[in-house]
């Protein structure tokens, strides 16, 4: 659906893109990680057509994006913004039909999402009276008012209250479903496991971890915690793809390479005495994150 | 959705802001309504002046109090009495009474008879002194000169002078109505030039400060926002110049008669189409400017080239006023910038050809061509950089070709 081909940009001196690949596809929820200044906000711009990259191309759906594309896309910039004396249906009726929606398509649409996003009260007050949370609310109901077929979000969670990372999480997901592609920036990483099925980790302006996180999980090392009433000399054989970590009192930590048999380890220690303890981890998304944000750097 | 349609939205939106600020309406309703009253003013106190009817000759007229010093022949009396009808004679002794008789204001003058007449001395700027002074001086002159003759007096002091009678010689009443109106239509166009301005500037300034136009920019190509709003705008101050003159000028023309120049009509159409062009001209460059700046106190500042060429503009306009058929006047009608004025005022006390008002409006269209493509492009460069100004070089740089 929406696909960066090796975009640069630079910014003076600054490179912040510097050959980004990525694709998302319709139907997929992306999250998309990456440390401070990696290159997201601006990786983002570029997909929506609001900054252009120096080189590479970006296409949705195939195309470069052209008029038809960006009124098919729904945005949420990183720096959030509204006509403040505008009122929330007013502005979310004149959103839409900017991007060619029809005035009653609008209208019903509008009023739609703000049921749906608990703004009912305040639909005709203008936004700068509203609080913050439920500004982005409007910002969110406004990047969706014209039933895009991909939406790119810039940190959408930033700012919200837990209820209202509910709404939000649940209707990235609906959208999703609905065969939307969603992408969406945010530093939250125990949220986006929770929520995405695949990632994209960006540093220094370069893709470094893409993918299925299920699988990223699973092609990378485990952890396995054993404590054992014996002695050590089972260690001396490990199978290939374990090695002794530490330990912290009895309990042993081993890591598992990805083709090691964990079985054939628990086996082994087994002959060495009766089993206390055995946890078997797989690394947490932020773990993934940071090896593979500390090896883009290196 | 094609592009007309999505500029005529935007503009829409600008309309419908506007119109919601009750300050604009409020004022612009009650500013068209002084300037309606103050046009129907003359006509209605005209309406009450003609009710007066002045009878058409005093009845018995009060007769004339005369100081006399000494005293006056028969034939003399007789004389002022040709002149001045019934009057009263008041003998005294020296001139000193007579002073003393005029401070009273018991008289209206007085004689030393066969040498003067005497008045109240008159300051030189508001000349106040007696026609009944003049009258019996001149009565006695008469009477001296026609050697006592009374009945001479009388004939040359009721001869009825010729009738004057005025030329039509080019119309004097009507160049100053002109005139008055050329005064006028280049204070008004450099006031709303100036107005809606700095209204496209702020626009365009809000948009940036609020962060919005990052949303607009990703459904709208900047150069239909900037177009829209631009539209937008001068809908809106093309409705309010109807709404503030428009009643006024109806009221004028149908209650002024004379005072009404011939071909004001065509003025009025001269002030609608430089309205037209100077807007374009001026609101093009205030939104190109303004996107280079995000917060509401740099507007003015950023404004500076443009509001020099518009000031410039005003004064060329009033320069042309006093010689509208000039070399210069004739130059600077056509130049872009000081066009708008100076044909205008051209338009109004002057002369110009036909095909000089047609290269004024070809060559302001060009102009106003190539500065929305300059200022377009600025627009796309600056108007996603917020924060601190943004250079012109920079932004021209920073604008996709
Ligand atoms: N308009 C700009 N002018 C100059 N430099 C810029 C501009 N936009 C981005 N940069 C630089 O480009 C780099 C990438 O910035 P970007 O905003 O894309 O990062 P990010 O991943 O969104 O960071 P964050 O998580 O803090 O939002 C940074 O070094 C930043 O300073
Ligand atoms: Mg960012």
């Amino acid at each position: 659906m929406l696909e960066l081909h090796g975009l640069h940009r630079r910014f003076g001196d600054v490179v912040a893109l510097d050959g980004v690949d990525l694709t998302v596809e319709a139907g997929e929820l992306c999250g998309f990680l990456g440390p401070n200044g990696a290159g997201k906000t601006t990786a983002m711009r570029c997909a929506v057509g609001v900054t252009e990259a120096d080189a590479g191309r970006v296409t949705i759906g195939g195309r470069a994006v052209d008029l038809e594309a960006r009124r098919r896309t729904g945005y949420m910039p990183e720096e959030r913004g509204l006509y403040p004396r505008m009122r929330v249906h007013e502005q979310l009726v004149y959103l839409a039909r900017l991007h060619a929606m029809s005035a009653a398509d609008a209208t019903a649409s509008a009023d739609a999402w703000i049921q749906r996003l608990g703004l009912a009260d305040r639909r005709d007050d203008p936004v700068e009276e509203l609080s913050l949370g439920n500004q982005q609310r409007v910002q969110l109901a406004a990047a969706l008012v014209h039933d895009p077929t991909l939406l790119v979000l810039d940190e959408p969670f930033s700012g919200l209250d837990p209820i209202a990372v509910d709404v939000m999480s649940d209707v990235l997901r609906e959208r999703a479903d609905a065969g939307v592609a969603v992408v969406f920036s945010s530093h939250q990483l125990d949220l986006v496991e929770d929520l995405c099925r695949t990632v994209a980790v960006i540093a220094a302006g370069r893709v470094v971890l893409r993918g299925d996180v299920r699988a990223l999980k699973r092609a990378s090392d485990r952890r396995l915690r054993l404590e054992i009433d014996g002695d050590d000399a089972w260690l001396a054989t490990l199978p290939p793809g374990v090695t002794l970590a530490g330990r912290r009192g009895e309990e042993l930590q081993l890591v598992l390479a990805p083709e090691a048999d964990a079985g054939a380890v628990i086996d082994a220690a087994r002959g060495a005495g009766p089993l206390l303890g055995v946890r078997l981890e797989e690394p947490k998304l932020s773990e993934l994150f940071r090896e593979a944000v500390n090896g883009g750097d290196a | 959705m094609s592009a007309t349609r999505t500029v005529l939205l935007i503009a829409e939106r600008e309309v419908r802001q506007r119109l919601r600020s009750r300050l604009f309406v409020w004022s612009t309703l009650v500013i068209a309504l002084l300037l309606s009253a103050a046009a129907a003013a003359p006509a209605v106190i005209g309406l009450f002046g003609t009710d007066v009817e002045l009878p058409d000759e005093p009845v018995d007229p009060e007769p004339v109090a005369i100081a006399v010093v000494g005293g006056l022949a028969a034939d003399e009396q007789a004389a002022l009495e040709q002149a001045l009808g019934p009057v009263e004679l008041t003998v005294v002794d020296d001139v000193d009474a007579v002073a003393g008789l005029l401070e009273q204001e018991a008289i209206s003058f007085g004689i030393v008879p066969g040498e003067r007449v005497l008045t109240a001395a008159t300051s030189g700027f508001l000349n106040l002194r007696s026609f009944e002074a003049d009258r019996a001086a001149e009565a006695l002159g008469l009477l001296a000169a026609l050697d006592g003759d009374v009945e001479q007096v009388g004939t040359v002091l009721g001869a009825l002078p010729l009738t004057i009678e005025e030329l039509d010689a080019g119309d004097v009443e009507d160049e100053a109505g002109r005139f008055l109106a050329a005064n006028i239509g280049v204070v008004f166009l450099f006031g709303v030039l100036i107005l809606y301005a700095s209204m496209i500037i702020n626009g365009v300034i809000e948009e940036k400060g609020s962060r919005v136009v990052e949303l607009l920019v990703e459904a709208v190509p900047v150069r239909w926002l900037m177009a829209g709003k631009i539209l937008g705008l001068g809908l809106v101050g093309l409705g309010q110049v109807l709404v503030l003159f428009g009643p006024p000028v109806a009221i004028l023309l149908v209650t002024g008669g004379e005072f009404v120049p011939t071909g004001t009509g065509g003025l009025l159409g001269a002030l609608l189409l430089w309205f037209v062009l100077g807007y374009a001209l001026y609101a093009v460059m205030a939104a190109g400017l303004g996107a280079l700046v995000s917060r509401p106190e740099e507007a003015q500042a950023v404004l500076t080239p443009a509001n020099t060429l518009m000031i410039v503009g005003y004064f060329v306009g009033f320069f042309v006023i006093q010689a509208p058929d000039t070399t210069f006047s004739r130059i600077v009608a056509v130049v872009p910038f000081s066009a708008p004025y100076a044909m205008l005022v051209r338009q109004a006390v002057g002369d110009p050809a036909w095909w000089e008002i047609g290269a004024a409006i070809g060559l302001t269209l060009l102009t106003i061509v190539g500065l929305t493509m300059l200022a377009a492009r600025l627009y796309e460069g600056g108007i996603l950089r917020v924060g601190a100004r943004v250079r012109v070089r920079d932004a021209w740089r920073a604008a996709r070709d």
